[in-house]
């Protein structure tokens, strides 16, 4: 009976694991199916051949890597800005009353505000320049960090500090090591909403006005009508953010070493 | 009474009552911890709590003194008076002469939880003093690794401290105090979270550990058996608010294990002091009654 059930149970594990294998090249497969039948327009709904080979002339025509290399910068250089500037201020906000006191009121309420609806202002400021569009995508990374800092630092076992004061531990030290190692799970947390913050900002960013980029080369598309290259710049950024994600998840396993 | 044949310089009576409050300046002029009439009082939602009232108490360097008393007496915050942790409200604390304002690297302390770096190894842990005090890194952990031999963990150096025993983690604790080489060593009911097991164990080693540094002591519990078997001096606090009762001196014989728990003479002085705790614990316990 026993080795009944434990059978049924990887035949069970195998099935499912065939079935998640086959899910991606079903869908695809499905979908051209689908496009070629004629049942929908083929030239708002593109078969994914079609989406393959704009892909492919996206790349030959050397703007793939241009456009990758400008919103890896963006989303890059922004998140590390951001993230920076989030875990320094909430060490300090969590750690000094005068200080939270003075800037949390004024985080909290600019914290809700979606990042996307500063483009306007963001425009007036900066023109079509990079610099705006760092700033869009450390606007809206800064928030979140700063809050899960904030809340990690306060939450640092009051033992822990006491024990290092009695050590002698330098004032520096205590806020390099013991407060920020001590709220890094929390840290960790925010990080990774950042990174999805991070690619959604750097859609707002472009989508307002860019010369290159993978949303910027989308929007072009879509004004060409060339919905094969507008699928193929959504693959693009879902495989870029999903990359992100993954390997950002697995820093962050890594990141507390010592559980 | 056989054990006292074998003891000829042991006095007839092992308990032998001080004045409860010792005369600050001139009775005790070489005293290395000296605590004059202090009080310390919290602000809470409702008005105030006097913690610790009105104490007076001075101890000789190199004596092991315990702090006995029921919980929410003020033991702990008369400790972390010592350790600097807690500002005077009235009075004062000096420790080697100089008034206790804030921590000091020479006094060390062990806390109930043994509150080690999660981030840091065993060996790291330790060495995290030295190194806050400027050593060099080969220096804090020469100095690390000694006292990880003593405390018997050599297998367990770059271990985290997760993976360790509540009763491993402690002995790392106190190692990691004792590696600024404390002049005064503050212990804070620091068996109090182990089984009875771990604990009789912890107390042998802090018996042989004293021998081996040149601290002196302070140790709060609320357990007479181990404040009677490992002190000089036991100062039995009244229920809240804190005040020293008593200042009994433990004439017993040393090296002491645990073995003294059943020797008539200790069992004498563990009835004066129980004695003393339950007239205490009755009299708080009839003024509650007189209140309510
Ligand atoms: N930080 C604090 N804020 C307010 N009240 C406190 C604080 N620390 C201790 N107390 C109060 O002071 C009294 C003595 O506490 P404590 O020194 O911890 O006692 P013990 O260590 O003897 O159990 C208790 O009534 C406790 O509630
Ligand atoms: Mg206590």
């Amino acid at each position: 009976m026993s080795t009944g059930g434990h059978n049924r149970a990887t035949m069970a594990g195998r099935l499912s694991v065939l079935v998640g294998a086959l899910s991606v090249p079903a869908f695809v497969g499905v979908w051209e199916l689908i496009a070629r039948s004629r049942i929908v327009n083929a030239v708002l709904f593109p078969p994914p051949s079609t989406v393959a080979v704009a892909v492919l002339d996206w790349i030959h025509s050397g703007q793939f890597f241009g456009d990758l290399s400008a919103s890896l910068f963006r989303v890059t250089v922004g998140f590390l800005i951001g993230t920076t500037g989030g875990i320094m201020l909430g060490v300090l906000t969590g750690r000094f009353r005068l200080l939270s006191s003075l800037l949390s009121p004024l985080f909290h309420i600019l914290r809700p505000i979606p990042p996307i609806a500063f483009v306007p202002i963001v425009i007036l400021w900066f023109g079509l320049s990079e610099a705006g569009k760092l700033f869009l995508v450390v606007w809206g990374v800064f928030f979140t960090v700063w809050l899960a800092t904030h809340i990690g630092v306060q939450k640092v076992d009051r033992g822990l500090i006491r024990a290092a004061l009695m050590l002698g531990t330098p004032r520096r030290q205590m806020l390099s090591e013991i407060i920020l190692l001590g709220a890094l799970p929390y840290i960790v947390v925010g990080l990774r909403t950042a990174v999805s913050i991070s690619f959604y900002t750097l859609v707002a960013a472009e989508l307002a006005g860019a010369f290159a980029g993978i949303v910027y080369r989308i929007e072009i598309a879509q004004q060409n009508m060339q919905t094969g290259q507008v699928m193929g710049g959504l693959a693009a950024l879902g495989l870029l953010s999903f990359v992100a994600d993954r390997s950002f998840a697995a820093i962050a396993e890594r990141a507390v070493w010592w559980r | 009474m056989v054990a006292m044949m074998h003891n000829p310089l042991r006095p007839t009576s092992p308990l032998r009552l001080v004045d409860a409050v010792p005369e600050p300046s001139s009775a005790v002029p070489e005293a290395i911890i000296r605590v004059e009439d202090l009080s310390i009082v919290f602000d809470v939602p409702r008005g105030e709590v006097i913690a610790v009232d009105r104490v007076s108490l001075a101890v000789m360097p190199g004596e092991f003194v315990s702090l006995v008393g029921p919980s929410g007496c003020g033991k702990s915050t008369l400790l972390n008076a010592m350790a600097g942790l807690e500002r005077p409200f009235e009075g004062e604390v000096t420790v080697a002469g100089k008034p206790m304002l804030a921590p000091r690297p020479d006094i060390g302390m062990v806390f109930q939880q043994p509150h080690l770096f999660p981030w840091k190894s065993v060996r790291r842990n330790i060495a995290h003093g030295p190194r806050a005090l400027g050593k060099s890194k080969t220096e804090a952990l020469r100095i690390a690794d000694d006292l990880i031999d003593m405390i018997g963990l050599t297998k367990f150096a770059s271990a985290y401290p997760h993976t360790l025993s509540g009763g491993m983690q402690q002995r790392v604790a106190i190692a990691r105090a004792l590696a600024n080489q404390p002049r005064v060593l503050l212990m804070d009911e620091p068996f109090g979270a182990l089984d009875a097991q771990t604990r009789a164990v912890m107390q042998d080693n802090l018996l042989e550990l004293r021998d081996r540094i040149n601290a002196t002591i302070v140790f709060v519990t609320h357990d007479i058996d181990e404040a009677i078997l490992l002190s000089d001096r036991v100062l039995i606090m009244s229920a809240g608010p804190g005040r020293i009762l008593r200042d009994l001196s433990v004439d017993l014989p040393r090296p002491r294990s645990s073995a003294i728990l059943t020797d008539p003479a200790y069992l004498a002085l563990k009835r004066d002091c129980l004695d003393l705790i339950r007239t205490e614990g009755r009299k708080a316990f009839e003024q509650m009654e007189a209140v309510t």
